[in-house]
Order: C-alpha cells, then structure tokens, then sequence
C-alpha cells in the first residue's frame, strides 16, 4: 500500500493545498505528517484546521512545540543574530496568530507515531530539534533507526528531502573487563541491520534551491520512495505575507526558494538544555 | 606526562575516598584526580566527604568533580533543573529513596553541587559520568557498540571514561564499516564508512578506580588498599 | 616629474581599483582626492562619504589627501602622482583634457590641482574594458556606520540579500564595514561583475570596542526599500552588550 509523509507546513496554506491535491489525485489515502505546522508562514490558522479537517494523523514539530512551551529553540540553533531575531519575531507572532483551540491542538500532538516497524518523527527520535542530515555520521545515523526499534524512520525538520539505506555494516570490537588489568579480553563482531532514513522535506518553506513545495510517497509492498516536487501559487503565499505584517523580506526569500532564516552549520548539534 | 586518576561512585563513602588518596600518595607521577559524579548518595550522610573535596587536606590532590545521576537528581529536587524533580528516583526506588537523599545531604553544600559541570574534555578524552547522551546513560561491557560509537561521535573524542554503570571495563573498537546510499533530487551518492579507532573506558565505583596515562594510553584498574598488587606487575 | 591624472567613469566601473594598482606600482609619493561628481538627470550621485579614501589609505598608509588645504598649499613633493576620481555617468563629449567636465575646475583650483591628462572609462583604451551599464533613473542610499559592529555572520546574510535584490534593483553597492574582532572589510559589488569583493583593512581596531573610524554603506539602483534595509541593519548590527559572537561566525 502506497502511503504519503508531508512535514514541515510552516503556515503555507497554497502549497499545503497543491501538495494534498497532489496526493489525492494519486489516489492515496493515507497520509501522515511530521509536523511543523506553523512558523514563519501566514496562514497558521487555516493550515491547522486543514490537517484537523483532513484528520491527518501528525506529530509535534519543533515549532508546534516551541509555539505552545515557549521558545525552545536554543540560541546556538541559529547561525547569526539576524536569523535569531527573525525566527523569534515568526515566534511572536504566530503565537499572537493561534487561536486557543488550534494552540491545543498542537499542544497535545504525539513525539512520534508508529506503524509496525515504520516511526515518524518530526526531527529524530531523541528530539523534535536534532537535524537528520543526509551526509551526517552512517553510525549515528543507523543509531537513531536501531534504538527506536524501527526499520524505516521517516523524518523532516531538515527541509531537504532524501532517502538514505545503511546496510553492511559491521562494528569489531575488544572487550575487558574486570579488576586485572591486561586480563583476558574477548573479540567480538557484530553484524548490523538494514535500515532505512526516509526525509520528507517541507511543503511550505523549501530549503532544496527551488521554491516547489516537496513530500515523499512510500510503498510498503515494493520499497519505493518517491520524491515527490509541487509547484504552488507562491505569489498567493508572499501576498498574504505582506498583507498579514509579516516581514516582507520573508516574502522574498520564499519568492526566490531561500528558507526564511538560515540553520546553523552544526545542525547535527543538540544543545544541553 | 603525568597520569590521570579517575574515581566515581563514592556516595558519601568518606572512607572509601581516604584510601583512594592515601594509594595515590604512594603512586608515582598521579597529578590530576577527577571525580565523575555520584559523590553523593541516600545511604549514608554525605556531608563530611563533601566538605573534603572542598577543602582537601594537605598533601591530598584537589579533586576535580563533576555531577553525576545522584547529584542531578537532589540538583532537580531541589529546584535546580527547571520544573523537573527526582522523578527517575521516585520511580525506581520510592518516595522513601528521594527523603533519604534530601536528608543525606546539608543544604548547605547545594551552591556547589550546582556549580559542577556535564563533563570534561582533556586532549582527545572526554570525561563523563554517563554519556555524550545523558548523565543516566549507563555503558556496560554489553552496550550495543553502535551505541558506543554514537556516544564517542557526539563528543568527537577517541576516548570516553565513563562511570554510571559503576563496572571497569573497556571496550576497543578495532574495526568494521558500513555502506550508506543517499537519494534525493539531486541525485545518488554512495558512501563507505570505517569504525574508526576509539575506546570507551569504564572507571569503576567506590574503591574501584582507574589510572590513565594519557602520554602512552595506557590504563589500570585499581582498588583501593591493594597497592601490593599493583607493585607485583610492576606498575609503579 | 609630477603628473596629475583625472580620472572618470561610472559608479561600479573599476575607478578605485585601477587607482589602488597605479599608486602601488609608483615609486615617488601619490595623492588621491575624489570629487562628488552631478547628478544627472535623475541620476543621483552616490554619494561616497569617503570610503575610497578611508580604504586607498588603508592600503598605502602615505598616500596624502589632496583634499586637504594644508597639503594643497604647502609645496608639493616631486615625481608625485596626483589621482582624482572623478564619477561621471555620460561619456566626455570632448576627447582628452577638453572633455573634463567644466564644472570641476573652480574646486580642482583652489586645491592647485591642474590635470594633464582625463581619462575616461569607457572611452579611453588605457583604462581597462568595462561592461557599462544603462544608468538611466539611478537612486542613490547611504547610511553612516561609525560606531557600529556587524555580527559577522548577519552580514554575510544581509549583503546576499542586498546585492540579490531584496531591497530593491541594486547596481551597485559600497561599504565599510567594522567587526567584533576589530577588523574591518572594504565591501564592495557591482551588478556587472561576478561577486562581491570583500577586503579586510589593515588597521585592527581594538576587538569588542566600538570603532569611530569610518565606516559606512552606500547603495545605488532603483525602487530602492531604505525602510526595509534599516529593519534588517537594526537586527544585523550588534547591541552595547559587546562582546557578543555567535558560534558559527
Ligand atoms: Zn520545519
Ligand atoms: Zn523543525
């Protein structure tokens, strides 16, 4: 059965709306989402109620997090002070924006869903904030997957859709243990399993060098991934963002496919908080 | 270069603490002692130790400590950690368990205990009580070692001295690989990965210790009052 | 023998680079003053608040200002080459010194200066080729900087999106900009060439103080937003709490 996994909504109602059409026309019914509902975008109302009408089943993003617990994103998950002080003025006023019943909503979305051995999460099982990058550590990649039990882990957060299989790995190891020191000690392998990392990207701020709304379409019969690229009325979206008092500036970079504030390098990082 | 010494897991035991330095002061070339965390703990009052490894006697090293899972538990029930409490301890060990350690431990010695750091990263070693992870992280000689491998990689070090399992052991990673495939719109990327060369030092607990040389990598399990031992291989 | 050069040209075509290469490749001393220039119909003359000169002394710590009175009156050194910039949008309609813009000559006066020779971008064959540009109904934008400090890495982020047109068609755009760490870079784009040069000045200033030398950003194009570009400078430009870096910069 071929199922879609959007993520990262970020209050863009027209591209929500392209991706959904989309999907439909494909004739496929299950959908899940990763969340990041809300940010930066125009329409964080609208957006919500789409995904509640639509009964999608979501978990918690990072901003529908941060939006009901209050800023959660630590400092160092910006990579200067101008992108710190946008993000914190999308914070404000999404959060101005909510309605209380839409805040709930989000509030009391679930950290990851499961179905059989396929999780959904919005960043990595650890945290809604830690980057799945495609190019991050093969081990600590493979980690994240085995630890949470799972064989396919679908994820967004990062903006930028991929598919990564880790297979053939092996990990040889000395152990020691014990009070003497230069006792016995033991070699072992271990064999590690196939896994697989599939990233959504973002329906509503793309951050994959064009401004085509992204999602992936999976085949649990078949193993297939497809990326799936959207294009959407982004005109209608920068309009409504000048229209609401957003930045203009936020327009632009949406117009030109250059996510709202820039991530830091390390995204890999997660702060100790 | 001088050796390292690395303690952990005391809980109060001032006399535990006693024989560790008075091994030290017959082990050449030991000038840095860290303590990776639980100098405290509810089954003895902690006081007199804490006020020893504020105020070393003379001849003694000055420790250099860090919190471990005890301490950042009476740290969150005491309001130190945001609205966390001591829940991990109510729940495995009972309300009795978390009054134990709040009497355990004079409020006064609260200032210092919140000053005391994660961990410490000294020349490619990083030092903690649990892991990179959390302070609760407990390494054991049965760890998955792709979990090992994660923990050493979020610290970018080729060493980790752990000591929340409270178990002297080390694990070497000496090899393997892995193959990673990477699809997206621009295209396919293949990868091959080795295991690189690193190792996960478990330090013991109370009178179990270890002594590290960081100039030739070499490590000893120790515990305290057996120095003979340590003279028949020819150690010191 | 001393000579005096004027030179002319566009906003953006190469004029202060090409003076930087004459001054460092002549022996004896050099002068350098730079005119306001017209503005044309429409076209506003940027004005440069001395960033050509805060940079060119930067670089050669002797050369002398011409604009000064002091230095105009007092005897001149020998062999020295005196350079004026000159910005000009149209081409001279005389060939050679007959083409220098009459209203220049009163001021070039009063300073003792008398070019032997006017060369011209764009027209003359001793200056390097340039792309030019139709600059008809340029805007012009300038903000004093003295005092402030960039967080390195908004800057990199606001000058992107300066030069890409975020607000507003920019051709050409100028700065002197100062650093937490107490450098400071000449930068500098024009809409015909590839990048943006960025070049750190020689003079360190102490880090994490607030630098008064020079330092300033002018911009030239069209529908240019200055409202816009000040919200993004006030998120950009570090508060009193100095020192204040972020980790990535
Ligand atoms: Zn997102
Ligand atoms: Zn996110």
């Amino acid at each position: 059965m071929a199922h879609a996994v959007i993520s990262c909504l970020h209050a863009n109602h027209a591209a929500l709306e392209a991706v959904l059409a989309d999907i439909d026309q494909q004739g496929i019914d299950t959908i899940t989402c990763l969340g990041d509902l809300v940010g930066y975008g125009p329409q964080p109302n609208e957006v919500v109620e789409l995904i509640r009408q639509r009964a999608i089943p979501t978990c918690q993003g990072c901003w529908d997090e941060d939006i009901i617990e209050g800023l959660n994103a630590c400092d160092c998950s910006y990579p200067s002070q101008l992108a710190e002080r946008r993000g914190h003025l999308a914070h404000q006023w999404t959060a101005d924006q909510l309605s209380e019943e839409n805040k709930d909503f989000l509030a009391n979305l679930p950290m990851s869903l499961r179905r059989d051995r396929l999780l959904f999460v919005h960043g990595s099982p650890n945290s809604q904030h830690e980057y799945l990058l495609p190019n991050m550590d093969a081990f600590a990649a493979l980690e994240r997957v085995e630890t949470a039990e799972a064989d396919t882990l679908f994820c967004g957060h990062t903006h930028h859709p991929y598919v990564r299989e880790l297979r053939d790995g092996s990990i040889r190891v000395r152990v020691q243990e014990g009070v003497a020191s230069g006792g016995p000690s033991e070699e072992r392998e271990i064999n590690l399993p196939v896994r697989r990392i599939i990233n959504a990207g973002s329906v509503g701020e793309p951050r994959h060098g064009n401004t085509n709304a992204t999602y992936v379409i999976h085949d649990e019969q078949t193993g297939t991934v497809e990326i799936r690229e959207v294009a959407y009325d982004v005109e209608r979206t920068c309009r409504a963002i000048v229209e609401s008092g957003l930045p203009a500036i936020f327009a632009w970079r949406l117009r030109h496919g250059f996510e709202y504030a820039e991530r830091a390098d390390d995204a890999s990082h997660v702060c100790e908080r | 270069m001088a050796r390292w010494a690395l303690i952990s897991g005391l809980r109060g035991d001032l006399e535990a603490y006693e024989a560790i330095q008075e091994d030290l002061r017959h082990t050449r070339r030991v000038d840095t002692l860290f303590v990776l965390g639980d100098v405290i703990g509810p089954a003895r009052n902690c006081d007199a130790l804490l006020s020893r490894l504020q105020q070393p006697r003379r001849g003694e090293l000055r420790p250099q400590c860090l919190y471990g899972w005890w301490e950042d538990q009476l740290l969150a029930e005491r309001g130190y950690r945001g609205g966390r409490r001591a829940d991990a301890l109510r729940l495995s060990q009972g309300e009795t368990a978390v009054d134990a350690l709040l009497q355990a431990v004079d409020p006064g010695h609260m200032g210092w205990l919140a000053e005391l750091q994660f961990g410490f990263i000294e020349l490619d070693c990083a030092l903690l009580h649990g892991s990179s992870a959390t302070v609760e992280d407990s390494l054991g000689p049965d760890s998955s070692p792709l979990l090992l491998l994660d923990r050493l990689t979020r610290m970018e070090v080729n060493r980790l001295f752990t000591a929340r399992s409270g178990q002297q052991f080390s694990i070497e990673l000496t090899g393997g690989g892995i193959e990673s495939q990477v699809r997206d719109l621009e295209g396919q990327r293949h990868q091959q990965q080795s295991v690189p060369k690193r190792q996960v030092i478990g330090i013991g607990a109370g009178v179990h210790y270890t002594i590290y040389d960081p100039g030739t990598d070499r490590f000893d399990f120790l515990a305290a009052g057996s120095r003979s031992q340590e003279r028949a291989r020819g150690f010191a | 023998m001393s000579q005096t050069l004027l030179i002319s040209g566009p906003p953006g075509c190469g004029k202060t680079s090409w003076i930087l290469k004459r001054v460092q490749a002549h022996r004896g001393p050099c002068g350098y003053l730079r005119l306001a220039g017209y503005p044309d119909e429409g076209l506003a003359q940027a004005p440069d608040g001395g960033i050509d000169l805060a940079y060119l002394q930067d670089q050669c710590p002797r050369l002398l200002d011409l604009a000064d009175l002091d230095q105009a009156l007092a005897p001149r050194p020998e062999h020295l080459l005196a350079l004026i910039e000159l910005p000009q949008f149209q081409p001279p309609t005389e060939s050679g010194l007959g083409g220098v813009d009459r209203r220049v000559i009163p001021q070039l006066e009063a300073l003792h200066l008398k070019p032997d020779e006017h060369l011209h971008f764009g027209r003359d064959t001793a200056l390097p080729r340039q792309d030019t540009l139709d600059f008809s109904s340029l805007q012009a934008w300038e903000r004093n900087l003295a005092g402030s400090v960039w967080d390195p890495a908004s800057l990199s982020s606001f000058w992107f999106e300066l030069v890409n047109g975020a607000y507003g068609d920019v051709y050409r755009a100028k700065a002197l900009m100062n650093l937490p760490d107490g450098r400071a870079f000449f930068c500098n784009w024009m809409v015909s060439q590839e990048g943006s040069q960025f070049l750190p000045l020689q003079a360190l200033a102490p880090p994490d103080g607030r630098p008064e030398r020079l330092s300033r950003l002018v911009v030239q194009g069209k529908g240019l937003d200055p409202a816009a570009i000040e919200v993004t400078l006030a998120d950009c430009l570090l508060s009193q709490a100095l020192p204040h870096s972020f980790p990535s910069a």
